[in-house]
């Protein structure tokens, strides 16, 4: 019996021990990272619409400080993959999609890395992320955007046709979500210096000195800032926030902050223009929307509504006089709902640069057809055609009226 | 296919109607802008209809478009109601001022002058400069 209760009672004892034991662990090595090797101190806590926080502190002598920075606002970056595997030599086709993006990322090196950023960035739209971090020894301090997790689809072309994204694939680990990262932060920002400044000033007594530079568009809300010696060796998280006032506002699918009279007053001038010239506004609308850096996704999808309400106005106009052949409007209709499927799904798979690279041809294209439209044959015939135009107009009017009477 | 309209009956050659009204759909949902000035030429040349039985038509047929392609931009999270909210009333009221300056302003100098803007955006676009 007492044997019994012996082992019981050891049983008992380790299963209320063994957890301490476990946690003591950890927590000697948290106390062991957390002592203070880095300090960190910023001159601001608030900003408005943008500005230059100053961050300075103290790190061990003679090592690099990295200072990285980001906020709270999270944004949707993709990319396909599509480049050829160098193993296999086929073109994967993955998806690679996060909705946790930081919407402000900024990765600041120490000024001796500034040769590097600039030979990186001479390399024009074929910089790489994790060159620049390989190059200038960042590789272990980039953390803010690997944390994000990144959904991944097996794409294929059936899958496009029928407008889905594909399979959703298995989560990937720490290493290659990390690496993916990568690429969505270069799909996100474009452009090297958005991301990468060379401007920590370090002085040989490791005191170290960096601006924070916010610009205008960035998103309001709170800011991370964490100075990096290395994975291990890091500052706490200093904060600051970052608020917007009229006219200012903030878009929350494109990430950005932007003059709210930029976009209405460019949409009256465009859409003027567009209705002269007779063609929709959007021709023009949205590659001076992508020019200003809006990602192209979220332009051909909020451009794309604006027109429903003046189509649905005209169409309305328009059969209230029968001018409108049902039948043919609506076959050729169904062939157009096919296509506005799929055209969607294609404007994800594509990179800001192919958007362009299409949209330019479209809009020779349209060039084209313009000049057609001002020779002197086209417009003989289009003289007699709008003469026919409006006599059956007229007609229409005529009849919808005499109707409307004999209703009455 | 045959269509009726104001007693005149006309022939639409669907072998080109379709796939072609196909074509322009998807790109211009893939790209955000209306296909009308893509339709009319279509219509006009391709299937040999005269300009009054298309003005109407066209614009039905693009409806089919722009409502799909909300729906589906709008399914993948690509729209941004505030940015919409700010271009709205910006779209009504160039649509309202836009066919009131139509009538003093020579139609062929407007399109030679879009014909010039067009080309430089395109060009812009492809990075020539």
């Amino acid at each position: 019996m007492s044997v019994k209760i012996l082992t019981l009672l050891t049983i008992i004892t380790l299963i209320t021990i063994q957890p301490e034991i476990l946690k003591a662990q950890p927590q000697e090595a948290q106390a062991q990272q957390q002592k203070p090797e880095v300090t960190i101190q910023l001159d601001k806590k608030t900003l408005k619409n943008g500005g230059t926080v100053i961050v300075s502190g103290k790190a061990p002598e003679g090592k690099p400080v990295y200072i990285e920075v980001w906020t709270e606002e999270r944004v949707r970056a993709a990319r396909l993959d599509a480049d050829i595997d160098k193993e296999t030599g086929k073109r994967p086709y993955i998806f690679y999609m996060t909705d946790e993006m930081p919407a402000f990322y900024n990765l600041l090196v120490p000024k001796e890395f500034s040769d590097v950023l600039e030979a990186e960035k001479k390399l024009g739209r074929k910089w790489s992320v994790s060159t620049v971090l390989r190059n200038t020894g960042a590789t272990a301090v980039f953390e803010a955007p690997a944390q994000a997790k990144i959904d991944r689809y097996q794409t294929t072309l059936w899958a496009s046709i029928i407008g889905s994204r594909g399979e959703l694939l298995p989560p990937m680990d720490k290493t290659e979500n990390k690496r993916r990262a990568m690429q969505l932060v270069k799909a996100k920002f474009r452009e090297l210096p958005v991301v990468f400044k060379a401007t920590v000033d370090i002085a040989p007594d490791g005191t170290y000195k960096a601006p924070i530079e916010l610009p205008s568009n960035a998103p309001p809300g709170k800011y991370y800032v964490i100075a990096k010696v290395d994975k291990d060796t890091k500052s706490e998280t200093a904060t600051f926030e970052n608020s917007i006032g009229f006219p200012s506002v903030y878009l929350n699918n494109a990430g950005r902050t932007i003059n709210l009279f930029v976009p209405f007053l460019l949409t009256v001038a465009i859409t003027t223009f567009g209705v002269l010239m007779g063609a929709g506004g959007g021709f023009i609308l949205n590659p001076v929307l992508v020019m200003m850096g809006l990602p192209h996704t979220v332009v051909a999808g909020t451009v794309m509504p604006t027109v429903l309400f003046s189509q649905g106005s005209g169409i309305y106009n328009y059969s209230k006089i029968k001018f409108i052949s049902f039948k043919l409007g609506i076959t050729l209709g169904l062939a157009m709902l096919a296509g506005g499927f799929i055209g969607p799904k294609l404007t994800e798979l594509i990179t800001l640069e192919q958007y362009k690279f299409l949209f330019g041809w479209i809009l020779l294209i349209l060039a084209a057809l313009m000049l057609w439209q001002t020779t002197p044959k086209y417009i003989e015939k289009n003289k007699k055609e709008q003469a026919i135009l409006r006599e059956y107009q007229r007609r229409a009017i005529e009849a919808a009226k005499k109707k409307q009477e004999g209703g009455k | 296919m045959k269509v009726e309209f104001w007693g005149q009956e006309f022939k639409v050659n669907l072998f080109i109607g379709i796939p072609g009204a196909f074509l322009i759909a998807v790109a211009s949902s893939m790209f955000g802008f209306g296909g009308g000035p893509f339709m009319v030429p279509l219509m006009a040349v391709g299937l040999r209809l005269p300009m009054y039985i298309i003005v109407g038509s066209s614009l039905l047929a693009i409806f089919f478009n722009t409502l799909m392609g909300s729906f589906r931009h709008y399914g993948f999270g690509n729209f941004d109601l505030i940015f919409f909210l700010l271009m709205f009333p910006g779209a009504i009221l160039g649509g309202y001022i836009g066919p009131r300056i139509a009538k003093r302003l020579n139609p062929i100098i407007v399109k030679r002058v879009a014909c010039v803007g067009l080309t430089i955006l395109a060009l812009q676009l492809l990075g020539v400069f």
